[in-house]
């Protein structure tokens, strides 16, 4: 390959070679080389006559190239308007779907739920304990489950589609592609290391039946007698595992006694545990009640974060405990650290290790229990809140939420942009806010407990935590520039937004409207942020929204080719 | 690569910079067809051409913050177009017939300076446009960065990972394999004695 800056430079009595010719017209050569060449074809009429070629040449290309031959199409001209048109339809229906599950939710799930509840005595006050301890758990929340699963996949399926549609444009492939999907489900799976039961009310692993892996098993009552060689991974209203496992048991149920043998770990966020069998390792429970019997031998340790917590069985380990009244009569090899209400060690309790204590009363230990070391106490100091230090922590949280809004501004400030944009559509806003509110965290608690994974489940439940925080400071930035006009310069928009925010929390203390003024923060940020997000990442969406217009001339390019041509 | 008779878009894009999707309606309604124009030179047919033209803008969305407002903005525009054409066009494995006829290798005869002075005197631009779309696509490439949207001798380097050096050769390749099939037979492209 040859250098085209590299070309000797001719004598007079030879011609110039095409390629120097070329870069002369293009107006590529150095300055004194350009000379030569036009001092040359003043004597050499053929090179003036390639040269003259070559520039016409130049621009026939650049004439055919920029003419006209063809309409815009009207599929791009209709581009903007169909963007439009599809983001209506998207938030029409993302609007119907919000309503209609708002509606849903509370004709079918939350009204009977209520009634439920204070049929079993329990007042309104305590929610808390309703949706985590009572509603979670509740056997109607399989039909919901269905419903989001269905819900789930579809839009999943309506995603795929939308980004194959954009690559495969030849009808024959897509065919091809959907047909090759079909056979594939159509055809028997193989043998797979998680074995699943999840078909009727009871699910069963018999006595004797071994599986081989992981176990999934969901119903209204699971029951597993057999061998799991691998986790064993429960959802359901109860579950009664007196067989052997020999990795770890992950449960999600009301009750869940266990009365076999657990070679691993039990992780159990459920109503009741009842564990009168073996655990190997640790556990780790959110629960109401954790009742371990005194035939129950536990080789690690407990964690608990419950109410009631009971232990009469043997405790190789420590105790770890959050916890409203504790009784123990059981043997703990190692020591306690406990907080909560009321500690009772009852007759025949012996704790091997160090017992710290705080809570509101102090711990009633029974003369016939052994503790190698007294009891360490420390009483709960209620402290009340006066009006002065009531507003003092106001101002202290209002300045970290200022400073936090502050950071975000600086660190992403066109997402910021975006969002108090989006935050304009308040239609949009506060309909995808109704549905993140309340999609996000069942959609994360779905992603849990099946394969779509643990990980995905949390981090989705933290952006929506993180999210929930960062609505004030949205809507703060659109209240702000209401009230000091709009702006684009990001000091100046967080400007606007520390007056909205602190305008926002002003309003958020007025007595019963205050919660409403919240909640409507909440759902109107948390909606803006998720159109922010969507418009991001949507790109169909996100380019133009101006209508569609007749054509403009095309836009010439200014093109300029060579050196000032030598006199032909 | 400025454009004359149309301004630059220098409000519309600060507009759409903060996120204004009525300025961005305003960018993609004066500069698509042009876009389009440039992608349909490009790339081998009319529906590549729309689907370019539509990602080209999405792609400008989030490139608009890289955009140096005291450079025209057509030309960084047309960057961002070749650089995706070429993109589209390396993925495909389409036309492999003329990828081997863009060795590098094959040596470039002289032409007759009368003979081709004639050929582009008869030839249309129709014709060019035809010939045009039969081309290497390297070749097409060059010739539509060069003639089209009049990028520099740089900028065609940078699009399409040569040395700067060597984009004049690409050029006069492109050239030589367009009259070859404007001519229609190999003797003038092979060039007659010079």
């Amino acid at each position: 390959m040859t250098d085209p800056l590299s070309v000797p430079a001719e004598r007079l009595d030879q011609h110039l070679d095409e390629m120097t010719c070329l870069l002369y017209v293009e107006g590529q050569l150095d300055r004194s080389r350009a000379q030569e060449v036009s001092a040359h074809t003043q004597d050499c009429a053929r090179c003036r006559t390639l040269l003259h070629a070559l520039d016409r040449e130049s621009r026939l290309l650049t004439r055919a190239m920029l003419e006209e031959d063809e309409p815009f199409p009207s599929r791009l001209a209709a581009f903007q308007q169909r963007a439009r048109n599809s983001m209506q339809w998207i938030w029409g229906l993302v609007l119907g779907l919000a309503a209609s599950g708002s509606y849903a939710l509370y004709s079918y799930y939350v009204e009977p739920m209520q009634a439920r509840f204070e049929q079993a005595g329990f007042g309104g006050t305590n929610i808390l304990n309703l949706m985590i301890f009572q509603g979670a758990f509740w056997k109607g929340w399989e039909s919901m489950l269905t419903l989001l699963e269905v819900l789930a996949m579809l839009t999943i399926a309506g995603s795929v589609a939308m980004f194959l549609r954009r690559r495969i444009r030849r009808g024959s492939a897509f065919a091809m592609i959907v047909a090759g999907i079909c056979a594939a489900a159509t055809l028997s799976s193989p043998a797979m290391a998680t074995d699943f039961r999840t078909k009727g009310d009871n699910v069963e692993i018999n006595k004797d039946e071994t599986i081989n892996g992981d176990a999934f098993m969901t119903g209204h009552h699971a029951k597993v007698e057999g061998t799991v060689d691998g986790d064993l991974y429960v959802f359901c209203q109860e579950a009664d595992i007196e067989g052997h496992i020999t990795g770890d048991v992950i449960a999600f149920a009301q009750i869940v006694r266990i009365s076999g043998q657990v070679d691993g770990n039990v992780r159990s966020f459920t109503n009741t545990s009842l564990i009168s069998g073996t655990v190997n390792k640790n556990i780790l429970s959110f629960s109401e009640t954790i009742n371990v019997d005194r035939s129950a031998k536990i080789g690690g340790s407990v964690t608990a974060f419950v109410n009631s917590l009971t232990l009469d069985g043997k405790l190789g380990r420590d105790v770890l405990a959050f916890v409203n009244a504790a009784s123990i009569s059981g043997s703990i090899g190692g020591g306690i650290d406990a907080q909560g209400n009321s500690l009772r060690f009852n007759s025949g309790a012996v704790v091997g290790g160090p017992v710290k204590y705080k809570g509101n009363n102090a711990p009633d230990v029974s003369s016939g229990a052994k503790l190698a070391v007294p009891v360490e106490f420390t009483k709960i100091e209620h402290h009340t809140n006066n009006d002065s230090g009531f507003f003092i922590w106001r101002i202290i949280w209002t300045a970290a939420v200022l400073l936090f809004g502050m950071v975000l501004f600086l660190l992403m400030p066109a997402f910021a942009r975006d969002s108090a944009l989006a935050a304009e559509h308040y239609g949009a806003s506060f309909g995808l806010g109704v549905l993140v509110l309340f999609g996000v965290p069942v959609a994360a608690l779905i992603a849990c407990v099946t394969v779509v994974g643990l990980l995905v489940g949390l981090s989705t439940f933290t952006l929506w935590i993180t999210c929930l925080y960062c609505a004030q400071i949205v809507v703060g930035a659109i209240v702000g520039q209401w009230l000091m006009g709009r702006t684009s310069e990001t000091w100046q928009l967080i400007g606007r937004m520390a007056v909205g925010v602190i305008l926002l929390r002003v309003l958020g203390m007025i007595p019963h409207l205050g919660g409403w003024v919240k909640f409507a923060i909440v759902l109107w940020g948390m909606g803006a942020i998720a159109l922010a997000l969507y418009r991001r990442f949507s790109p169909a969406n996100r380019v133009l929204t101006a209508p569609a217009s007749p054509m403009t001339p095309p836009l010439p390019p200014n093109t300029t080719i060579g050196n000032p041509q030598p006199a032909m | 690569m400025s454009s004359p008779g149309i301004a630059e878009p220098t409000e519309a894009i600060a507009r759409a910079r903060a996120g204004d999707t009525q300025a961005w309606g305003e960018i993609y309604h004066d500069y698509a067809p042009a876009i389009f124009r440039f992608c349909r030179r490009a790339l081998p047919t009319r529906e590549d051409a729309e689907d370019a033209t539509m990602e080209v803008f999405m792609k400008l969305k989030g490139k608009l913050n890289q955009y140096d407002p005291s450079r025209p903005f057509s030309g960084w525009l047309y960057k961002v177009a070749a650089n995706h054409c070429w993109d589209t066009l390396r993925r495909r494995k389409i036309r492999q017939d003329k990828e081997t006829e863009d060795s590098d290798e094959v040596p470039l005869q002289h032409p007759d300076p009368s003979q081709l002075d004639r050929l582009i005197e008869q030839r249309s631009s129709v014709e060019v446009r035809k010939a045009l779309g039969t081309l290497g696509k390297r070749a097409r490439m060059a010739l539509v960065m060069r003639y089209y949207s009049d990028m520099s001798y740089d900028e065609i380097a940078d699009a399409l990972g040569v040395r700067r050096a060597f984009v004049g050769v690409v050029l006069l390749r492109a050239r030589h394999e367009l009259r070859q099939v404007l001519e229609g037979n190999a003797a003038l492209a092979a060039g007659g004695t010079p």
